[in-house]
């Protein structure tokens, strides 16, 4: 039957076609429950605080044994010590390069009013401990190192971290005798 | 008052069956939650090596240690640079008190760790209830060296690593 047949009235006949059942919803409820678990497990497990000491993809990391947690009530102040510079805070603030911590009295300064006030906006909430880690490349000086404590100590960071990559077995692949 | 009526039980099987919940929003809010949090999940969590540095635990940064009052003798590292400068032996040295000090001395320009975490189990048999320790590291050290100095430390029993430094030099 085409178009013109239609259009002279000459239909032959009707093609009806059987009226079935409408096709039910496919039930999501099974993967609701799924969903619903997983987004349970995930909040418990996701910290903020993991967050701001997460691996930085540009640094080398020193390698240890030892592997300590983060205090309970720890409030985290990152400081990032590159080979060429100084980022501070969750926002990864630049402040120099490390040579100005020994050199530049005024980006010292800057460093110490930043720490400062760092400091003591986490010292307001008295539920909250005040720590300080030092992300630092493995090749840095620890003149640099020791000049950031200094800074972090004098400015009232008790607790300070250094963030290194777990390595358990490190000291038995350690074999300076068989290096050139 | 409320009468109870039979016949009103009867009149609900007339009434429509009753409709699913429509989960789609809190659908459409879980599948956007969900990979956030995926994002948020840090997959190479870096390990932590804490020090104290109150004053109870005998504080950190720069000068010797036991300012003010009686000076308490405590186990020392010496971390000095892997080359001969200003004089001082190149490698690691370990002062015990009331003992001569044992030298570590680097090889092939490596500082010898396994010599360092030998003296170490020695020094813990000998002072079993000593957990006091003081790195002192020279300024050219590297940082990766004293961070495996303090970890050796740790590893072997002196869970107060005190960390201080010779001096303090500014260039300006």
């Amino acid at each position: 039957m085409n178009y013109q047949d239609i259009q002279s009235g000459e239909k032959k006949h009707r093609r009806v076609r059987r009226k079935h059942a409408d096709v039910k919803g496919l039930s999501i409820t099974s993967l609701l429950d799924v969903l619903t678990i997983i987004l349970v497990f995930l909040i418990k497990n996701v910290s903020m605080e993991a967050v701001k000491v997460s691996e930085l993809p540009d640094m080398t990391y020193p390698t240890t044994i030892t592997v300590e947690k983060l205090a309970e009530k720890a409030e985290v102040t990152p400081v990032k010590m590159y080979l060429d510079k100084i980022l501070l805070g969750n926002e990864s603030l630049y402040f120099g390069t490390p040579q100005d911590l020994k050199g530049d009295e005024d980006k010292r300064e800057k460093i110490q009013q930043y720490l400062n006030y760092e400091y003591n906006s986490i010292v307001k909430d008295e539920t909250k401990e005040p720590c300080l880690i030092v992300q630092a490349d493995s090749n840095l000086p620890c003149d640099y190192i020791t000049e950031m404590v200094r800074l972090g100590t004098a400015t009232g960071y008790t607790n300070i971290y250094f963030a290194t990559l777990e390595a358990p077995d490190w000291l038995k692949a350690y074999n300076p005798a068989a290096t050139q | 008052m409320a009468v109870y009526r039979p016949s009103e039980g009867r009149q609900q099987k007339s009434q429509t069956a009753p409709q699913e919940p429509n989960l789609v929003p809190i659908m459409n809010l879980f599948v956007t939650i969900i990979p956030f949090l995926l994002l948020l999940i840090v997959v190479s969590q870096v390990a932590l090596v804490a020090l104290n540095f109150s004053q109870a635990a005998g504080g950190g940064g720069q000068g010797g240690p036991g300012a003010g009052g009686e000076e308490v003798k405590k186990i020392e590292i010496h971390l000095m640079a892997r080359e001969h400068s200003s004089g001082l032996f190149p490698g690691m040295e370990v002062r015990i008190p009331d003992n001569p000090a044992v030298r570590i001395p680097v090889i092939n320009g490596f500082y010898d760790f396994n010599s360092l975490n030998n003296t170490l189990v020695d020094i813990k048999s000998r002072f079993t209830n000593t957990s006091d320790i003081t790195v002192l590291v020279h300024p050219e050290v590297l940082y990766d060296t004293l961070i495996r100095t303090i970890d050796l430390c740790k590893q072997n029993g002196f869970t107060n690593v005190q960390y201080t430094a010779p001096k303090a030099v500014y260039y300006y």
